[in-house]
């Protein structure tokens, strides 16, 4: 015969939830705090990187140690107020010195952030890399693609789309097919960015 | 937060051009069963609406307020689906109460909405995206209508295709994700219609 | 320990007979959006077969202890745990990968497939057969997207994980890369595998 008290209808159900939350929540927190250094570090490498790329230096891609290394030779982070460096000073492989900022704009979707590179007279790319979007996968989210990227290297603006594959002049920046408004919106950031460039750098200057 | 599209532009995107089911994906179980009655596809998709609007707030209050001040933002899974769950248990015990008639004609779907991953998703979105708290109630109510457009306008062509005939392999889930496919693509279309910046 | 034949068809039929995404139509969801890459699927997959399994396994080993009134809500909050799991894995060691996945590894947990296996099977089986449903529900699950993002990738992109395999003269199907080929490619799929299922019932008559 089976009873049906208090405990069982009330109680029980209760508590086994009550233990069983506290025991699934405890090990996710615990493995979340045992990755956290890492992701921080995941993070803060994916920056340097991002720098380096849009600089056009070489770095070996699975070498942390390398990476920070190298970091630390060729790049001077300028007025790092609470976070972001308002822009970066580059020692590039001419030997001349370049820079980079991070440039922000809307997206499809969202905002696409960037990080510009440029030659000593702020005008023309040393190259590109997109540092966070959220434009479709597989269209717009191709802006983060080698082929799309290397495009930016030594051009410089005011730019134009054009179709896919048939950019020729350095004014020109190649659309892609299927992501006309991702394009669009990369283009805006694009003909910005000398200009951001030029006020960061004017500004930091003092 | 993010300096992109106006709310505008995100509940017309979420609507037309983004769709969160023929863009996105989402709440594709529920779309393919129910979408064979035209009545109670409409029931469900008010339903919709109405959930993913009031959860992607909730959600964001939650996210913003409560979880990212106490740096347990990696543990939104696990609170935005009981924040579903319960808000869904919730209405339909309101719902029960004050009105029969109501209940009788959306009380049934509720249950079924809260594994639909068209809501979760709409939370997940609206958090990766960084949305304000009033473009994600566009991005609610936009993704909710685009969502009942989509199973609306697919109830009504399976009830034309009653008296077509179909291959038989193709009967049920075949011929109804080729028509999905189809709208997907005519959705498409509307990327002309929105202008950013 | 439960007889061999019961271990075979607990592995099998999830993959064949009542494959989940095709016969049952479930867990499409998640399935179609992260189709458009292999290399997505194949994480996505192990992510989803991981969950699957461990879920099916704790579920059954509590199934005794569970009370009838929270069924739901226990299922959802140890599916959830194990999700968050692989997120937080992904985002510490393929980071990469994880911001391509985005918001769809935690819609593994509204993925009907694991809900529906907890509900089916592993309340009412032993932990040691829930485990081998989950593994091959999993499975079951994997290899219908793979052979999705095979095509897509490589018909909408010509590169087959990244790497290019056809070459110059080939036009990327454009369509393949979008939902609407996503949608008619498990079309397809769902059309020659109903047709091979109905061939079998046919001749079995």
């Amino acid at each position: 015969m089976k009873q049906e008290s208090v405990f069982s209808t009330r109680v029980y159900p209760v508590l086994f939830m009550v233990i069983l939350t506290v025991v699934f929540i405890s090990v996710v927190s615990g493995i979340y705090l045992t990755t956290k250094e890492r992701v921080l570090l995941n993070e803060s490498l994916f920056q340097k990187k991002a720098v380096l790329y849009a600089a056009g230096i070489d770095f070996p891609e699975n070498q942390p140690q390398e990476v920070q290394s190298i970091y630390e030779d060729r790049v001077t982070e300028v007025d790092s107020e609470g976070g972001q460096p308002a822009y970066f000073k580059i020692q590039l492989p001419s030997g001349t010195t370049g820079y980079a900022v991070y440039v922000r704009g809307a997206g499809l979707w969202g905002e696409i952030v960037s990080i510009f590179g440029f030659q000593p007279d702020l005008k023309t790319f040393t190259g590109v890399e997109f540092v966070e979007q959220n434009e479709t996968p597989g269209l717009g989210a191709r802006i983060t693609e080698q082929w799309y990227k290397e495009q930016f290297r030594g051009k410089s603006g005011p730019f134009e789309l054009v179709e896919e594959g048939a950019s020729e002049e350095s004014n020109e920046l190649d659309a892609i097919t299927g992501a006309t408004r991702t394009s669009e919106a990369v283009l805006k950031i694009a003909n910005k960015a000398a200009e951001t460039a030029r006020d960061k750098v004017e500004k930091g200057g003092k | 937060m993010s300096e992109s599209a106006y709310p505008i532009a995100i509940f017309f995107a979420a609507v037309f051009t983004n769709n969160i089911l023929l863009s996105n994906y989402l709440g594709m179980c529920s779309f393919l069963s129910v979408s064979r009655e035209l009545k109670t596809s409409f029931g469900l998709g008010v339903a919709v609406i109405f959930v993913m609007t009031s959860t992607s707030m909730l959600n964001w209050v939650v996210y913003y307020k409560v979880l990212q001040p106490l740096g347990l933002e990696y543990l939104r899974f696990i609170v935005f689906i009981i924040v579903i769950a319960a808000f869904v248990q919730l209405v339909e015990m309101i719902i029960e109460r004050v009105s029969e008639v109501l209940y009788a004609a959306l009380g049934i779907f509720l249950p079924l909405i809260t594994v639909n991953c068209a809501i979760l998703g709409v939370s997940l979105f609206m958090v990766i995206r960084e949305y304000t708290f009033v473009e994600s109630i566009t991005f609610g109510l936009g993704s909710g209508i685009g969502w009942f457009l989509a199973i609306l306008a697919m109830a009504g062509i399976r009830q034309k295709l009653k008296r077509a005939r179909i291959p038989h392999g193709l009967e049920g889930a075949g011929i109804t994700l080729i028509i999905t496919g189809m709208m997907a693509l005519a959705f498409m279309g509307f990327s002309g219609m929105l202008q950013i910046g | 320990m439960a007889a061999p034949g019961k271990i075979k068809k607990t592995f099998t039929d999830p993959i064949g007979k009542n494959n989940p995404v095709f016969v049952q139509i479930l867990g499409i969801c998640s399935t179609l959006a992260v189709t458009n890459k292999l290399e997505n699927t194949v994480i996505m997959s192990l992510g989803v077969i991981f969950t699957t399994t461990l879920s099916g396994v704790t579920i059954s080993a509590l199934r005794k202890f569970i009370p009838a009134r929270v069924r739901m809500m226990a299922e959802t909050l140890i599916i959830a745990s194990f999700v968050i799991i692989v997120d937080i894995t992904l985002r510490a060691y393929m980071p990469e990968v994880w911001k391509q996945l985005g918001p769809y590894v935690g819609l593994i947990i509204t993925n009907c497939i694991i809900m529906g296996r907890a509900e089916a099977f592993a309340l009412n089986n032993p932990a040691g057969l829930s485990l081998i449903d989950g593994l091959s529900s999993g499975i079951g699950y994997s290899y219908v997207l793979i052979v999705i993002a095979f095509f897509r990738e490589l018909l909408g992109t010509g590169e087959l994980w990244g790497i290019t395999i056809l070459g110059e003269w080939w036009t990327n199907w454009a369509i393949m890369v979008m939902p609407p080929g996503a949608f008619f490619m498990l079309a397809i799929f769902v059309w020659i595998v109903k047709g091979v299922v109905m061939k079998e019932e046919e001749a079995a008559k």
